[in-house]
């Protein structure tokens, strides 16, 4: 088998320089490395400032007043989440605050867990102060990632809601506090209502009526309510409005719930309507559910409130908002969307960090989570977010809204897409009690970890 | 805990990429071996000294984190440990549960035919469109390399985005052209919802991924055929079966080998193609390859220690596969 030395040569350098370029794949996606220097520059420069700090807290007063040149990172959860607005006045205001400078890495929804599992347990590349999804932060306060924020809560002022703050505890310690609420509710085409000569639902009875009314009433393909089969974020509603949950915790077990009676009728509901109403593929997920509004496919949508910016505004003029009803009238408990915000246990700059917080929690800053359509942690700035429909749907849709369990093992179910294939398998029309006690086992397996 | 871990979260990948460039060494070594044995006559170490670098990358870069992922296997690692617990040693529990999971056993069984048949399409298609770049006149030739060098050198990601929209249940390009052409109702068709389908999709999406490296060593290695071999053959009267068969393919055939190897390590570790498509559609559970499935257990899951037992059998699996053309290769050589 003879090569000739230039087909050899060139070979070799192929492969060479391929597995050269393989090799780097994996490295760049997930390289905290731009704070570490900062970060270990900070170290040490701690000591020996002054301390005429007038506030108190639990930790050992490290840094003054005047922590010039000092530098902490505060990770944003999402691309655009947080409006840039609200990010330059956090850094400017803590800058004059403290003299430090403040540095803003947004880390995107998919990556946020991965990135936490290898920066928070390390001091060289930890963020100092994190936001998190709310049903992602029980994993992360059940290992002693986040700090001890009991000495810091009353000066942050009076903060909901209390499902959030219950996310954020582990073991009567609280270590994660609300960021921001969301709320998902019904976006509606007031046009294809009248047309169709229907009013606003006020039962979940009613709107599957509507909504399958809509359906016949269109096009092959078209929606009355866009439902994709694997969105388990907006499907969870039905389950939480007819009594039911996802999971309970019975001693110290987790118990899964989705084949309790209530859930089973809820679920049983949400598959009728699947397949009366939507057009949504088996395998769709909650991204982007405005697309089919936007292209006349649907007459409704449910999404979280941000939503309403995505809607074109050839569709805005007759764009209507209402709460997910009830099974009796009312609002329906929705799956609450939001954050919170932690301290990192291995954050070199504590005191800043709580600086940050301090300023999160601002009469100022809250003001402006509220004009900007974020459902403001403290209660008083809630009005603030304004009263046509869409506020008037996200402040009454968040009243009732509920979390995932707060297992530390819930983040490994939603990284098993198990939600996602349990909804698709019943989109599917596999029959609802069965595949709910197949999955019940898989959950109480998951979370009693 | 040491930043390091984070190799251990793409642990496997990265391991079989370890052995790939260890074998690689050797092929260096093996290839250049009858030109240096002739240099070292002429003394000197020097040769060896420019492996030092390489070596030295190797050591820090993979050879660490492997022994980490060893050592992880034995042990109860999750993300309580990450975060400052000790971890436990448990001796060869995490193999036991591994060995005893069918699930496991249904991805591996998954991933070998995906292999096998992504592998072979690739070899195929790759050297096939080789000889018609030998053939081709200039024009089309140089078409036809440069759309497949575009294809080659297009992102992962910005591909696969492109591919997800062909595919698309309700806007896609794919269901409206088939629709159209007349062969069938495509309308809303769910091209990810069944397995098989899903990994008809993720097959086209692979092969069009690594159909031109194959195509432009294959072609490199063709215009290396000798001339005048081909023509002796021609004049005693070989068919071009024959001189495919006799003459061309034993010269290429080392190129194919080398190729061949690096196919089987690549669909066998395939891991973007997967997991994005997952990310957009279809059932994960029913769909996961070895990447994917190592990744939740993992990275998704924090189940490091699960996760490493798992990864240091799919090396030893990649051995097993390729161990022999390896082997043929050092072989050829020192013939």
């Amino acid at each position: 088998m003879k090569l000739s030395t230039m087909t050899r040569a060139a070979v070799v350098t192929t492969v060479a320089a391929t597995l050269l370029a393989a090799c780097s794949q994996g490295s760049t996606t997930d390289d905290p490395t731009d704070d570490a220097t900062e970060d270990a520059a900070d170290e040490g420069a701690d000591e020996g400032e002054a301390t005429d700090e007038a506030e108190e807290t639990d930790e050992p007063a490290e840094t003054g007043g005047e922590a010039s040149g000092e530098t902490i990172t505060l990770w944003l959860a999402g691309e655009t989440d947080t409006p840039v607005e609200l990010e330059e006045w956090l850094v400017t205001a803590f800058n004059e605050e403290t003299g430090a400078t403040l540095e803003v890495q947004r880390i995107p929804w998919g990556e946020l867990l991965e990135r936490s599992n290898q920066a928070l347990p390390d001091p060289d590349n930890t963020p100092d102060v994190i936001e998190m999804g709310n049903t992602q932060v029980p994993t992360y306060t059940s290992v002693g990632a986040f700090e001890d924020l009991s000495g810091l809560l009353e000066e942050l002022g009076d903060i909901g809601p209390e499902g959030f703050i219950e996310a954020g505890t582990y073991d009567g310690t609280v270590y994660a506090v609300p960021y921001y609420w969301g709320s998902r509710y019904i976006f509606f085409d007031k046009a294809a209502f009248s047309d169709a000569g229907l009013e606003v639902p006020t039962t979940l009875d009613e709107l599957s009526t509507a909504a399958i009314a809509l359906r016949e009433a269109g096009d092959d393909g078209f929606s009355g309510l866009w439902l994709p089969g694997q969105d388990w974020r907006n499907g969870i509603s039905w389950i939480f409005a007819h009594g039911g949950d996802i999971a309970v915790k019975e001693g110290d077990q987790w118990v899964g719930a989705l084949s309790s009676p209530e859930s089973v009728a809820g679920l049983t509901q949400w598959q009728e309507l699947y397949a009366g109403a939507s057009t949504a593929p088996q395998d769709g997920k909650d991204a982007e559910a405005w697309v089919p509004f936007n292209n006349g496919e649907a007459a409704m949508f449910m999404a979280p409130s941000w939503a309403r910016w995505s809607v074109e505004e050839t569709k805005a003029e007759d764009l209507g908002a209402f709460a997910l009803p009830g099974v009796d009238g009312g609002v329906a408990p929705v799956f609450a969307g939001g954050s919170n915000i932690a301290i990192s246990a291995q954050s070199q700059n504590k005191e800043l960090a709580a600086d940050l917080m301090r300023l999160i929690f601002s009469d100022d800053y809250q003001t402006m989570l509220a004009e900007n359509g974020l459902g403001p942690a403290n209660p008083a700035f809630t009005e603030l977010m304004g009263d046509d429909e869409f506020a008037q749907a996200a402040i009454s849709a968040a009243e009732n809204a509920k979390l995932t369990p707060a297992s530390s093992e819930w983040a490994a179910v939603e990284t098993a897409s198990v939600m996602e294939e349990f909804f698709g398998r019943i989109a599917g029309g596999e029959d609802v009690a069965t595949v709910a006690a197949e999955v019940d086992g898989q959950l109480a397996d998951m979370l009693n970890g | 805990m040491d930043p390091q871990n984070r190799y251990e979260n793409v642990g496997w990948t990265r391991k079989t990429t370890t052995k790939r460039v260890e074998m690689t060494t050797q092929e260096t070594l093996a290839v250049a071996a009858p030109v240096r044995s002739r240099r070292r006559r002429r003394g000197g170490l020097g040769a060896y000294w420019l492996l030092v670098p390489a070596i030295a990358v190797l050591l820090i870069g993979e050879g660490y984190p492997l022994v980490r992922q060893v050592i992880m296997s034995f042990q109860e690692f999750g993300r309580a440990q990450q975060f400052g617990a000790p971890p436990e040693w448990i001796g060869l529990d995490n193999y036991r549960e591994l060995f005893a999971d069918a699930q496991m056993w249904g991805v591996v069984v998954r991933s070998l035919v995906f292999c096998a048949v992504n592998v072979a399409l690739t070899m195929l298609i790759g050297t096939g469109f080789a000889l018609i770049m030998l053939r081709a006149p200039r024009v089309p030739r140089v078409l036809l390399q440069v759309s497949m060098l575009l294809c080659w050198a297009m992102p992962v990601i910005a591909a696969m985005t492109a591919w997800q929209w062909l595919f698309d249940s309700r806007y896609g390009l794919i269901n409206w052209t088939l629709t159209n052409l007349g062969l069938g109702d495509f309308t809303r068709h769910n091209w990810l919802i069944e397995p098989l389908s899903f990994y008809l999709v993720a097959t086209v999406i692979v092969v069009w991924m690594s159909v031109p490296f194959v195509a432009f060593t294959a072609y490199a290695a063709l215009t290396q055929v000798p001339e005048d071999a081909l023509e002796a053959g021609q004049i005693d009267g070989a068919n071009a079966w024959q001189r495919w068969r006799f003459i061309i393919y034993p010269s290429i055939r080392p190129a194919l080998t080398i190729v061949l190897m690096l196919q089987i390590v690549w669909d066998l570790r395939v891991f973007a193609q997967i997991h994005y498509l997952q990310g957009v559609g279809g059932v994960p559970s029913e769909t996961h390859l070895l990447g994917t499935y190592i990744y939740t257990l993992g990275v998704g899951q924090s189940e490091y220690g699960m996760a490493s037992a798992f990864a240091l059998f799919v090396l030893v699996l990649t051995l097993i596969l390729t161990g022999r053309y390896v082997h043929a290769l050092l072989k050829a050589e020192t013939v």
